[in-house]
């Protein structure tokens, strides 16, 4: 079970008051309707799915009720950061990250 | 059953089964304190809305995450950067929301009245620290969770408010759908230590004002 | 004599309280403090039970968690326990133990034989191919099979016991109480850090409870009582013995299995029976030991046959000596211990048959001293006896251990001690996914690097003395509780040893192959010929060598065979142990009973029921429930009498012919308000709400982002900017989160909020031609008359002089009236209602005639009719979804991809039965031909189906391929019951189809 730090709390909580919300940093197209079809299944489904460092969202739902940022390493499950949204990511893939 | 406050008005306890008793030897002693609740939306960087709640309320709104403010008549919970859940006395609740509409008006706010959906509960007594181990997945050692600290998170299967008082007891807030599930849960993890249900009542332990 | 194998003093049992208990129906007696084992092995019995597929006899090894073949079955009937080890079973008066196999007793088992006669035609994988054929027969064969193999049984009966689980959190998490872990805990201690000490083990001491070693001057005994005395005065520590550490998880979480009354017996049972630890640690330390491995040899699994440090165990804990005449197998200096231990016991050691060619170490010479025989360069290459230990053969080695390099002899023994290394307790390091690696020098696999925060200590990274399990304990909880390591020093004497041999596989004069079996993993039958031939069948990964052979399998998880079988494979390949790897472990450590993990979340409290305010007055008129989501709302209210058809008939009837009132508390409700909240609902709604005014309501279908329902419900305009949502019953929370999603992560700069106030407004629904004839008598302050109070109308007011929100929407189709009041004040509102209806003989109604009257009206309920596959098209609402709203809303895109715009989609019609007394099964999948051949081609499936008792026929609701240009099309559904029922497809809208009624 995860160890999560919501930024708007301020503290680390238990993973039982959260829930998973995806991969982050996916704008929604702003003229859906300008989209071919794979191009707007590329938005709806498909995902980068990496091994390694994975930017994600997660819902405080049992606490502020908040959305928030987390990187997470998706095979040790480390949670380097968590940051609002809104805010980049202070580590990448690029930025001296682990594989 | 837990005595009700007037004809028209059954509190979320009034339908659970407990018995009231007068047992002194109990492990956890349980109250259920009946409130209005209203809850308060607004943008805390703006200065025009803090000073207007703090024109209608006389106090000011907690900022520090999981903070709460206490005066003689009202608490303050910090729930979220732009949520707030305000705690009048019994029946005021619609003045109070009223008055604050008025001071907010134009402004990008919301007061919802959500009396009837909550309920809160005081729990004491001296295995208070472990039944809460049992239930809530929250560090609740006072050192973590001390005096005026509001923390929203699970209690068993459902959700809970939790807030230290001055005494060092624990108000908890529960859903009033929740509130049945709640109390079985309560009675069965303190089975082991004996359970008193004090008389539900009117009015709080006075603390003072906290930020 | 009773307990032939006591010694008559020492050890930590109580001769002033004797145990009665039986094994195998025979009656023995033991002591207070005694594992089951013990008191066993007191009283001369070995032949525990019979091995898993080759059901050859075998006893007991060890004397803790290692210990692989003494699986017991304990008690009976509802509190029967199925296999716990008879090494960490407490002996508790009354107990009643079984083998848990061997027919028709574990002296004679005739499974042996076949054991015996088809060991060649059962070697590793055999089950893979054999049994193959006919395919037929493959029942038949696995009644025998399961039969045949296995251990234990469980009770068929529910669980009588009660557990609980307990949070944690704390600065140092320390697992296991031996030296090493004693020594940490008092350091983080003594430092004010909130500490845990788990250990395993009934007391806490982990080897210093059989240590005969002196710390400091003062014995091992006495140095843990003081220490133990000293931690449990720490308001800051909290001691948990009985209690196994059995998972460690992500960010330094762990779970712990607490045994609480298990060693009282089931009769003397108060409280809970087992206590699950959820603990959340700011730094670990490991402080879990380390097991001893056997040696692997001919016939190794004979009853007699055991562990080294087990046998010095049984002497100095539990004065109990498991034999007249031992011989000692050691490839290091610790099984000399054992062999001083027999003989401080008084009883024979015939040889310490050391592998090495040299043994001139510590523990060698005293036993020498001693008058003990050593014979070094020699191996025990074979145990003899047909039942237990009768003698031994021991040859002379090459320097490798490799081969025999002259003659061989037997001597004569009852016990034969194997002492074979030590291997690292690594398993909850593995469990962080960190990769144990081997030491050449430990001659073992040591915990990998740190995954988390973590520390290790004692016999877990090698500190086999005393002395350096202390102080590296000491180090470590100082380390963890971020102090300063002390300057302790631990005198424990001279504890100097030779160097240890790496050997694991003792040659035979025979082969591998054709010696008699040289077992490995002793709970799964896996010999050093099993690992040679699945590497000779291509296994050469030692994962594929696991799982061909089955090795590591059980409930032992291989403690005592992992290493012994890396080092066979390792060997049998050509290539180092290193380079072979190890397979590494998962939780649980041991196994963790079922009602363990569930605590109290069972029975009336597995899943929270929610109520609404009414429910005791639905519960009082007799009302049956169903659950909807995790509410309990009114299905039906039987009079007396009553079937169930009939209830239905009477509330449909009463609603359509006078008034009817049901609760609807329990749908969702979100109050949205802000600049912005209109333009918020035109993104999440199909529809426009641009022009939606104060005081009227609109129905809304919400999609997701995939064009697919997703949930509905009306929306009421309360003010220019404010807006009350209602959603479906289990959808509620759902959607919250989602409009909370959209707003946060993609909308920011839109003002809106939005609160749940799902529970503080109750929510009636007066239905019927008489509705506002009720509601009039309760509100005088709004004007309910045709002309003021339209259809889709709000108005606020009292109702009972309570301040009320009064809808007028209908999902019937009736004129009907919603009334919202807070729920505090709902159950008074609810029962003057019910006051001012008797006129009119108001029928209270569940949610069975809810579906049934808007299912005459062929109204969708989203997650019946719906499942996540249906667009607004398919379910016949094209209507609902605006073609000029500027903002692309959720979904919108979707509905036009290839795929969502295809002729031949599922599609949302009504269903009339031929036999209009027929109802058809909901689910029941629909055919255009019900001749065909199965499978048949399934065009769609029933979703609603109901008795309807105002059109005297069954009506449904289903999906059909292209449904909507096969209107009079006749399709078919085949039952379960080998019926099948016809059915016209027809409009959804069943009654009233221009919806006259509700407009009244």
């Amino acid at each position: 079970m995860l160890q999560i730090y919501c930024p708007y709390c301020q503290e680390l909580r238990e993973e039982t008051e959260f829930s998973y919300s995806g991969e982050a940093h996916i704008a929604r197209p702003l003229e859906p309707q300008q989209l071919t079809d794979a191009q707007w299944a590329d938005y709806l489904f498909f995902r980068t799915n990496p091994r390694g460092i994975h930017h994600e969202m997660w819902y405080h739902a049992s606490g502020c009720r908040r959305y928030f940022n987390a990187t997470r390493n998706t095979q040790t499950y480390e949670i380097y950061e968590t940051y609002p949204l809104g805010q980049q990511p202070a580590l990448t893939c690029d930025i001296g990250g682990k594989r | 059953m837990i005595k009700c406050h007037s004809e028209t008005i059954r509190t979320p306890l009034c339908d659970a089964v407990l018995a009231i008793t007068s047992d002194t030897n109990a492990g956890i002693y349980m109250r259920e304190n009946t409130f209005g609740h209203l809850n308060l939306r607004g943008n805390p960087t703006d200065k025009a809305f803090l000073s207007s709640i703090e024109t209608v309320l006389a106090l000011n709104l907690p900022l520090i995450p999981c903070s709460s403010v206490r005066s003689d008549v009202f608490s303050v919970y910090w729930l979220g950067p732009s949520d707030w859940l305000l705690m009048v006395p019994i029946g005021t609740e619609s003045q109070v929301a009223a008055d604050l509409r008025d001071s907010l008006m134009g402004q990008h706010s919301a007061v919802v009245d959500i009396s009837s959906a909550q309920a809160l509960v005081n729990l004491s007594g001296v295995k208070l620290p472990e039944l809460l181990q049992k239930a809530i997945v929250y560090d609740c050692d006072p050192t973590h969770l001390p005096v005026g600290k509001v923390v929203q998170t699970t209690f068993a299967k459902t959700g809970v408010t939790l807030c230290r008082c001055e005494d060092g007891s624990i108000d908890l807030i529960i859903c009033r759908s929740f509130s049945d599930y709640f109390t079985l849960w309560l009675r069965d993890a303190s089975a082991e230590y004996g359970l008193a249900v004090v008389d539900a009542c009117l009015s709080r332990p006075k603390v003072s004002a906290q930020t | 004599m009773s307990q032939p194998n006591r010694l008559s003093v020492g050890g930590r049992i109580d001769r002033s309280k004797p145990i009665e208990f039986s094994f195998n129906k025979r009656s023995y007696e033991g002591y207070a403090g005694d594992t089951l084992a013990s008191a066993l092995l007191a009283n001369g019995v070995n032949l525990v039970g019979r091995s898993f597929k080759y059901s050859r006899p075998r006893g007991i090894m060890g004397h803790g968690a290692e210990e692989a073949n003494a699986l017991m079955q304990l008690g009976q009937g509802a509190v029967t326990v199925p296999n716990p080890k008879a090494t960490q079973v407490e002996l508790y008066s009354g107990m009643v133990a079984t083998s848990t196999n061997g027919w028709p007793s574990v002296e004679f088992d005739l499974m042996a034989w076949l054991g015996k006669l088809g060991g060649p035609f059962m070697p590793p994988g055999f089950y893979y191919k054999t049994f193959m054929f006919p395919q037929a027969w493959w029942l038949r064969y696995e009644k025998f099979i399961r039969k045949a193999a296995g251990f234990g049984h469980i009770s068929q009966q529910p669980d009588p016991d009660i557990y609980d689980k307990l949070n944690h959190y704390c600065d140092v998490m320390v697992i296991g109480a031996g030296p090493a872990g004693i020594s940490a805990a008092l350091e983080a201690g003594r430092n004010g850090k909130r500490v845990i000490l788990a250990d395993e083990q009934c007391e806490l001491g982990g080897s210093l409870l059989a240590s005969q070693q002196n710390i400091n001057g003062a014995s091992a005994s006495d140095w843990l009582g003081t220490a133990v005395t000293e931690l449990a005065s720490m308001a800051n520590v909290v001691l948990l013995s009985r209690t196994t550490v059995f998972g460690y998880y992500d960010h330094n979480f762990l779970a712990a299995l607490e045994q609480r009354t298990d060693h009282l017996g089931p009769t003397a049972v108060k409280g809970t029976r087992q206590r699950l630890h959820r603990i959340r640690a700011k730094a670990v330390v490991l402080a879990t030991g380390a097991i001893e491995r056997p040696l692997v040899f001919g016939n190794n699994d004979l009853p007699g046959v055991m562990l080294a440090q087990s046998v010095s165990a049984y002497i100095n804990r539990y004065a109990v000596v498991p034999g007249e005449r031992a011989l000692i197998m050691t490839s290091n200096d610790s099984g000399y211990q054992a062999a001083l231990d027999i003989q401080s016991a008084g009883r024979t050691v015939v040889a310490v048959v050391d592998c090495r060619y040299h043994a001139e170490g510590r523990l060698a010479q005293m036993a020498r001293a001693a008058g003990i025989e050593v014979i070094t360069g020699h191996g025990v290459i074979e145990a003899c006896g047909s039942h237990s230990v009768t003698g031994a053969v021991i040859a002379p080695l090459d320097q490798a251990g490799d081969q025999i390099t002259g003659a061989q002899r037997s001597v004569s023994c009852d016990l034969i001690a194997m002492a074979g290394g030590w291997s690292p307790v690594v398993h909850l390091s593995c469990h962080t996914g960190s990769r144990p690696v081997w030491d050449e020098q430990l001659i073992g696999f040591v915990p990998g690097p740190n995954v988390q925060q973590q520390y290790c200590a004692g016999a877990v990274v090698g500190h086999y003395t005393l002395a350096h399990a202390l102080s590296g304990g000491a180090a470590v909880g100082a380390e963890a509780a971020g102090a300063k390591v002390p300057e302790i020093h631990f005198d424990c004497g001279d504890e100097t040893e030779a160097q240890a041999q790496a050997l694991f596989l003792i040659p035979h004069s025979k082969s591998v192959s054709r010696a008699p079996k040289q077992f490995v993993d002793f709970q799964n039958d896996v010999t050093a010929a099993g690992i040679e031939l699945a590497i000779r069948e291509g296994y050469e990964s030692i994962e594929h060598i696991k799982r061909y052979t089955a090795m590591g399998f059980g409930t032992d998880q291989g403690k005592t065979a992992n290493v012994n079988g890396v080092a066979i494979a390792a060997k049998a390949l050509h290539q180092s142990i290193q380079a072979t790897g190890t397979t590494i472990f998962r939780p649980a450590y041991t196994p963790v009973t079922f009602g363990a993990l569930a605590g109290r979340d069972v029975g009336s409290l597995f899943d929270p029921a929610r109520y609404t305010a009414t429910h005791q007055w639905h519960v009082a008129q007799g009302a049956k429930f169903e659950n909807v989501g995790q509410w309990k709302r009114p299905w039906y209210f039987p009079k007396a009498g009553e079937t169930m058809q009939q209830t239905l008939n009477r509330e449909c009837l009463a609603v359509r012919n006078s008034v009817g009132i049901m609760d609807a508390s329990t749908l969702g409700k979100i109050d949205i308000q802000g600049t912005d909240a209109r333009e918020f609902l035109n993104r999440i709604y199909t529809n426009d709400w641009s022009n939606l005014k104060p005081g009227k309501c609109r129905y809304g279908l919400m999609l997701k982002e995939d064009g697919m329902v997703f949930d509905d419900g009306v929306t009421t305009c309360l003010s220019e900017n404010h807006f009350l949502m209602t959603t479906t019953t289990g959808g509620a929370a759902e959607v919250l989160a989602w409009l909370e999603l959209w707003q946060q992560t993609e909308w920011p700069e839109l003002e809106v909020y939005f609160t749940s106030v799902t529970d503080h407004w109750v929510t009636y629904s007066l239905v019927g031609p008489n509705s506002r004839k009720v509601l009039e008598q309760l509100c005088n302050d709004v004007d309910l008359s045709a002309e003021a109070f339209k259809f889709m109308d709000y108005k606020a007011g009292t109702v009972a002089g309570i301040p009320a929100r009064i809808c007028r929407i209908s999902f019937t189709g009736e004129l009907s009236f919603e009334v919202n009041v807070p729920a505090n004040q709902g159950h008074f509102v609810w029962q003057q209602i019910i006051a001012a209806g008797e006129a009119y003989d108001i029928t209270p109604y569940g949610t069975e005639s809810m579906h049934i009257l808007r299912a005459e009206k062929g109204y969708i309920i989203v997650g019946q009719d719906t499942d996540g596959s249906l667009t607004p098209q398919d379910c016949g609402m094209d209507w609902i979804v605006s073609k000029t709203k500027a903002f692309s809303f959720i979904g919108q895109r979707s509905l036009h991809r290839s795929d969502t715009a295809r002729s031949d989609r599922k599609q949302l019609v009504g269903l009339k039965p031929k036999d209009p007394a027929a109802i058809i099964p909901e689910g029941s999948q629909i055919v255009m031909d019900p001749n065909q051949q199965i499978p048949m081609d399934m065009v769609g499936h029933v979703t609603s189906s109901y008795w309807s008792v105002c059109l005297d026929h069954g009506i449904a609701m289903g999906t059909v391929k292209a449904g909507f240009s096969r209107m009079g099309e006749t399709v078919y559904c085949p039952l379960v019951d080998g019926r099948t029922l016809a059915a016209e497809i027809c409009s959804p809208v069943f009654y009233d189809p221009n919806g006259e009624r509700h407009h009244d």
